[in-house]
């Protein structure tokens, strides 16, 4: 294994299949002034003089580097006869970077993320307190903002999964009461509970209110009035119902500490406890005759049952909303609050000097106008009190006025706050939701297709279809370095396009031009999408991911090797016929190869070529380029980004890949065998490679879970099995676009999806296919006839076919990604 | 506009009269006539000058290949793609995204004027430039506050270290304290004048009148003289006498302090010279209104008020337009009510005057009730009037409004970016003390 990845490390060289001598390095550092450094496809080029100026930072390194393995390290990748050294990294950012080293100044792009930027500082090696302070103050604001709402949503997750209920007796049903009680969205019942909960404080406090009224009241022994009897037993079933919700709530609560501090559950306790506390003293003071003082203690703590409406906020976004923003914007309110006495105390001492000589005034002193002072300055204007001298009338004038301003000032800003977090609480409710409808989902089993998500899916599903047709077959095909060529032998042909115009002219050009030409545009937009999403696992594991990436392939090859001997089994066969759609690309990836100084390994091409020779018949070709068409429609429709899921690692080591079956393909079928035997046996029935696929899905996920959240990628499960069923790198990708792009879909894809259920999602696909190509088993003329037909088929009709079978496999495919993710997720949090 | 040839993005060798430039990595070919257009510009000198010249050249930019006479500049080719615009359409436009002050540097490294920048930008920059400023000074000041002593003469490190402890109350701990001590005389002093004025606190004198209370008037004098203490030391220590009477908030503490000691000698002097003792009285009275300029003495040590006063300042416009809208209003509805109400026997308006009074409590929606109308002219009047109150007061409010909130937020991140600033400078001047391993 070592030696393998040693072997493609070297491969990844595309100068030579040795490293360079360190003598080497150095001259070629020396002969050039300049640098270019290739950042994530967007090539630049500096100084070496520029770049000296910052010693320490990575790039500043670079200078340094003598040595093969130290400038891996430093960089992605490079190319010594260019002179260009390459890092996989967001090339925005680098813009901005780049500019430090010229100008001494850091500047920000504007539209860049705080987040992501302070990340791409970290790579870089450059302090962010380097920020001017033009930038400076934008930059820490938004990720003080991210970072807050990142420990919000974070606490969150916490919350929903720290509910543990496993310490203690009948733990499954106090979730149940939990959930009941706690969750309203959680079921109809819940709901149902809800609802009377706040029919329950309404109808108390309406009979609190009216209690009071004379009319309703009764005089009892003592001539003092007290309750009416019916509303008596109205607050007693209210209180009752309430007590019963508490103590159902507490008894239930996982944590009984936390749930006794909660604020929500602190106002419960105070709207019950008035009428025990009130009842108490009256039964136990009935006889003793100091009655009077009794009742006034009964009467503040009847005042005190009014705050049972503050109920309603355990029910209400809004009010909760409402509590967190005095909360939080307190220093605002402290700043209106200082305002107005200020105002109350100035105006309230001029009127005082003005009115103080009136006959019968009203401004006694200074304390007594400040009713006056703040009546007007909140231009309530009761009348009870009023200047009547000129110069009382003056004042009162200028009171209004100044009394408007300064409540108007301090205000937006604490609207500002409310909106925010009224408009985040929302976005949370309405994630939870979804969240919740998906588990239902598949607690049930069934499919539920959400409005939103449709377009996604389709598009996922249309990709699904395609990758499935040219490339599924990939597993068990011969030469594997075909399946990873497809999308990225286009990819690498723009790019070669772009930098040598000789390529123009090659042989697959010239056969099908147009269909392939938009093919290859989109191709070389997914490729770049790709290296931008590849950039991320280098930040920390930088050497981990790419091992791990390595490592996959690896054992992809011996597990695509070892399927070889079972070419004639059912489904195999199947994938072979379906495999010929890759050759197109594949020659001309190969064409590519001839062509391009980087990848001249000639030799093993043209038996790589040979072999794929041995299945490209005409109408396989042309099987293949509607395949193609379609990849480009199908991109074509969507809307997001696609992302290829070509790893960095195994794009250089493709030549190597290729290298390999084309020299000694026979040799390398033990030795795939023995790697692994444990993920696919030579079987052919449906059933075992399905669990394959299924063990083979998780190194993907975490491969791509390492994009995106900056952890190493779960060891057993990516170094056990791997080898790939390419159709899930891209619903995976299409996956993981479809949860960046929406805040809320990736709070809620992060669901856990159970094993049996990922059994049964791997599975799917699998059986879609095999009823999909059953007639085209293993039989060549069998398969040409059908691709021929296929060809016949206007695309949409196919399509169409296809996408209904593909329906059910790609959203129960979706929660095996997000399982992945959501082991990343945890271990970050 | 049209017929100007666009730079052309490509590769191979240039023709007669063009210039091929790599900036940063992107190789641009430039026609010679289009740059001559500004023969200022860095790229039009570069074309001047002879090709021989290696010296020159490399004066102008950083490296030049002779063979694919291709001159080599380690600058930003985003920029440099908007800079270029002024070759052909004489006007620049910043790209959105990058920093204006960013942007402005490269356009001085090409030598072109910052007049051809289009107005659009220049107002974006202008904000950028005045929001820099801003830090700037209150980075000199954070730099004073640090600067060693370096005063030979012991006066001079004493004033130095009295001013630190009057002005600057997070220097150190004895500041703080003296800063809230003052914060609580201001507040003590405040409500002995409130409580003062109560008639059940007051006693009776020997001519019978009410007078404060004794232990009041006590507590308002030990006030006062902490006052008068505080301000004479600060007088004393201020590097700047003439600058620190005229300032704002120090004529407010003496204007806090002055009554306290003009009633003092009036009253001495108006038992020791039999002048008229009503007099006296009376210019006693004026003076003791003048105390309430002790609350203001809060703005001192609360950063939100003195928001408030920066934010009323930069919005006297508004203020004056408010103030005119009320005017007018009132003139006019005042006049209004009166005529209307005229037909009324028992009429509450009985000039115009008077009138004024009910204007303004009508339409800032006060309504003590003390005057209204009776007629019903006069109510829909009455009506119109309050409406119309509330739609001059919202209108010219807004603007204020803006203004305080923008000065709130800038405050709070000045705050920081000066201290950043400051960092920054310090980390400069130790170049790569506190650097960043890259790893």
């Amino acid at each position: 294994m070592e030696k393998s990845l040693d072997l493609n490390k070297d491969a990844s060289r595309s100068t030579s299949s040795l490293p360079p001598e360190p003598v080497d390095i150095i001259r070629s550092k020396s002969c050039y002034r300049r640098v270019r450094l290739n950042v994530g496809g967007l090539p630049h080029e500096v100084l070496w003089r520029t770049l000296d100026r910052l010693p320490r930072t990575r790039l500043g390194k670079l200078r340094d580097c003598n040595t093969h393995d130290s400038l891996m390290e430093v960089c992605d990748d490079y190319n010594l006869e260019e002179n260009e050294y390459f890092f996989d990294r967001h090339p925005g950012a680098f813009t901005s970077i780049l500019n430090f080293f010229r100008t001494g100044k850091l500047h920000m792009m504007e539209e860049m993320c705080a987040l992501s930027f302070s990340q791409e500082l970290d790579y870089w090696g450059i302090d962010e307190i380097y920020l001017e302070s033009c930038c400076q103050a934008r930059y820490h604001q938004k990720k003080e903002q991210m970072n807050e709402e990142l420990k919000r949503e974070a606490d969150n997750m916490k919350d929903r999964e720290g509910d543990e209920f496993d310490n203690t007796c009948c733990a499954e049903k106090r979730k149940k009461l939990w959930d009941l009680l706690e969750k309203p969205g959680s079921s109809v019942a819940a709901k149902i509970l809800a609802i009377i909960s706040i029919l329950f404080i309404v109808l108390s406090t309406i009979a609190l209110s009216l209690n009071t009224l004379p009319e309703l009241q009764e005089t009892d022994e003592f001539g003092q009035s007290s309750d009416n009897p019916q509303l008596a037993h109205v607050e007693a079933v209210c209180i009752a119902w309430f007590t019963m919700e508490y103590l159902l709530r507490f008894l239930s609560s996982p944590s009984k500490w936390k749930f006794f501090k909660g604020p929500l559950n602190v106002i419960d306790l105070l709207a019950i406890l008035p009428y025990y506390v009130t009842i108490f003293l009256t039964e136990s003071n009935k006889s003793v005759l100091q009655f009077q003082n009794v009742r006034r203690v009964v009467q503040i703590f009847r005042i005190m049952r009014i705050l049972r409406i503050l109920k309603l906020a355990r029910h209400s976004t809004g009010l909760q909303s409402l509590g967190f923003t005095l909360k939080r914007s307190y220093n605002e309110l402290g700043l209106l609050i200082l305002f107005l006495a200020m105002g109350i105390m100035i105006f309230s001492s001029l009127v005082f000097f003005a009115e103080k000589d009136e006959e019968d005034t009203k401004f006694k002193s200074i304390p007594a106008s400040f009713w006056w002072a703040t009546i007007t300055m909140t231009t309530v204007g009761y009348g009870d009190i009023y200047p009547k001298t000129l110069l009382g009338k003056i004042v009162g004038g200028l009171c209004c006025i100044a009394g408007v301003l300064v409540i108007a000032l301090p205000i937006p800003i604490i609207v500002n706050n409310f909106s925010e977090f009224y408009k985040e609480q929302k976005r949370q409710e309405k994630a939870l939701k979804r969240r919740e409808a998906l588990e239902r989902a598949k607690r049930n089993g069934s499919i539920v297709s959400m409005n939103l998500k449709e377009a996604f899916a389709r598009s996922a599903e249309l990709m699904d279809v395609v990758v499935e047709k040219s490339e599924r077959p990939h597993d068990n095909h011969l030469s594997p370095s075909h399946w990873k060529w497809t999308p990225k032998g286009a990819a690498s042909e723009t790019s070669s396009n772009r930098s040598f115009n000789a390529h123009e002219g090659s042989p697959d050009k010239g056969r099908d031009t147009s269909s392939q030409r938009i093919n290859v545009q989109k191709l070389e937009e997914m490729y770049n999408q790709m290296a931008k999403t590849q950039s991320q696992p280098n930040l920390n594991a930088k050497d981990r991911g790419s091992r791990a990436g390595k490592q996959r392939d690896e054992i992809e090859l011996g597990a695509i090797q070892d399927h070889r001997p079972t070419v004639l089994g059912t489904r195999e066969g199947v994938g072979d016929m379906k495999s010929l759609s890759s050759i197109d690309s594949y020659i001309s990836c190969a064409t590519d190869f001839q062509e391009n100084p980087r990848f001249n390994h000639s030799p093993a091409m043209d038996i790589g070529l040979q072999e794929t020779n041995r299945f490209s018949y005409s109408p396989a070709i042309a099987f293949s380029q509607h395949g193609n068409v379609k990849i480009g429609q199908q991109i074509t429709g969507e809307r997001e980004p696609m992302l290829t899921p070509i790893t960095k690692p195994s794009y250089s080591e493709n030549a190597r890949r290729f290298f390999f079956p084309g020299n000694s393909s026979k040799s390398i079928i033990p030795k795939g065998g023995c790697r692994s035997d444990r993920g696919s046996g030579p079987s052919p029935l449906s059933d075992s490679s399905v669990q394959s696929d299924n063990s083979l899905l998780s190194p993907e996920v975490s491969v791509y879970t390492t994009a995106s959240s900056r952890t190493p990628p779960k060891s057993p499960e990516s170094t056990t099995l791997a080898a790939t069923v390419f159709t899930f790198h891209d619903s995976s990708i299409s996956k993981y676009i479809d949860a960046d792009t929406d805040d809320d879909e990736h709070l809620r894809d992060i669901s856990e999806a159970s094993p049996s259920e990922r059994l049964l999602a791997g599975s799917s696909p699998k059986r879609s296919i095999n009823i999909n190509y059953q007639k085209g088993t293993n039989h060549l003329e069998t398969a040409q006839k059908m691709l021929g037909q296929n060809c016949l088929f206007p695309n949409e009709g196919i399509r169409r076919v296809v996408h209904e079978n593909h329906v059910g496999p790609e959203m129960v495919r979706r929660p095996k990604v997000d399982r992945g993710r959501q082991h990343t997720l945890d271990k970050g949090l | 506009m049209w017929t100007v040839p666009k730079p052309k993005y490509r590769r191979g060798s240039c023709d007669e009269g063009e210039i091929a430039v790599n900036i940063g990595g992107v190789r641009v070919e430039l026609f010679g006539d289009v740059l001559n257009r500004y023969p200022e510009s860095r790229l039009a000198v570069l074309l001047n000058c002879s090709t021989q010249d290696h010296e020159v050249i490399s004066s102008l930019c950083d490296d030049f290949d002779p063979g694919r006479k291709e001159f080599y500049f380690d600058r930003d080719p985003d920029a440099f793609k908007c800079i270029i615009d002024v070759y052909y359409f004489d006007e620049i436009h910043i790209k959105p995204g990058i920093c204006p002050i960013c942007f402005i540097k490269e356009m001085e490294f090409w030598k072109i004027d910052q007049c051809v920048l289009d107005e659009c930008c220049k107002s974006y920059l202008s904000e950028k430039e005045e929001e820099l400023t801003e830090i700037a000074n209150k980075v000199k000041v954070i730099l004073e506050d640090l600067e060693v002593d370096r005063f030979i003469t012991r006066t001079q490190r004493c004033r130095r270290f009295l001013w630190r402890l009057m002005e600057k109350p997070g220097s150190s701990l004895p500041a703080r304290v003296i800063a809230i001590i003052s914060f609580l005389s201001v507040l003590v002093s405040a409500l002995v004048m409130c409580i003062g004025t109560i008639p059940e606190l007051q006693v009776k004198n020997a001519d019978d009148k009410l007078v404060e209370h004794p232990t009041l008037e006590g507590i308002d004098t030990a006030c006062m003289l902490w006052f008068t203490a505080e301000y004479l030391l600060r007088l004393a220590s201020s590097p700047n006498k003439l600058h620190f009477t005229l300032s704002f908030m120090n004529a407010i503490d003496f204007l806090a302090i002055m009554p306290f000691y003009v009633v003092l000698t009036l009253t001495s002097l108006g038992t020791a010279s039999m002048m008229e003792l009503a007099n006296v009285q009376q210019a006693v009275q004026a003076l003791r209104i003048m105390r309430i300029a002790r609350i203001f003495k809060l703005a001192r040590h609360s950063s939100g008020l003195q928001t408030l006063t920066y934010a009323l300042k930069s919005s006297l416009k508004e203020l004056g337009l408010l103030l005119m809208y009320m005017g007018v209003g009132i003139f006019v509805f005042s006049a209004l009510a009166y005529t209307m109400e005229q037909s009324h026997p028992e009429t509450l308006f009985s000039s115009i005057p008077q009138s004024f009074w009910w204007a303004i409590i009508t339409m800032t929606t006060v309504g003590y009730g003390d005057i209204y109308p009776k007629t019903t002219l006069g109510r829909c009047n009455a009506a119109v009037s309050f409406l119309c109150g509330v739609i001059a007061i919202a209108l010219p409010i807004h603007p204020i409004i803006n203004n305080f909130v923008v000065v709130y937020n800038k405050q709070r991140v000045l705050e920081t970016a000066a201290k950043h600033e400051v960092e920054l400078m310090e980390l400069k001047n130790g170049r790569g003390v506190r650097r960043k391993c890259s790893n």
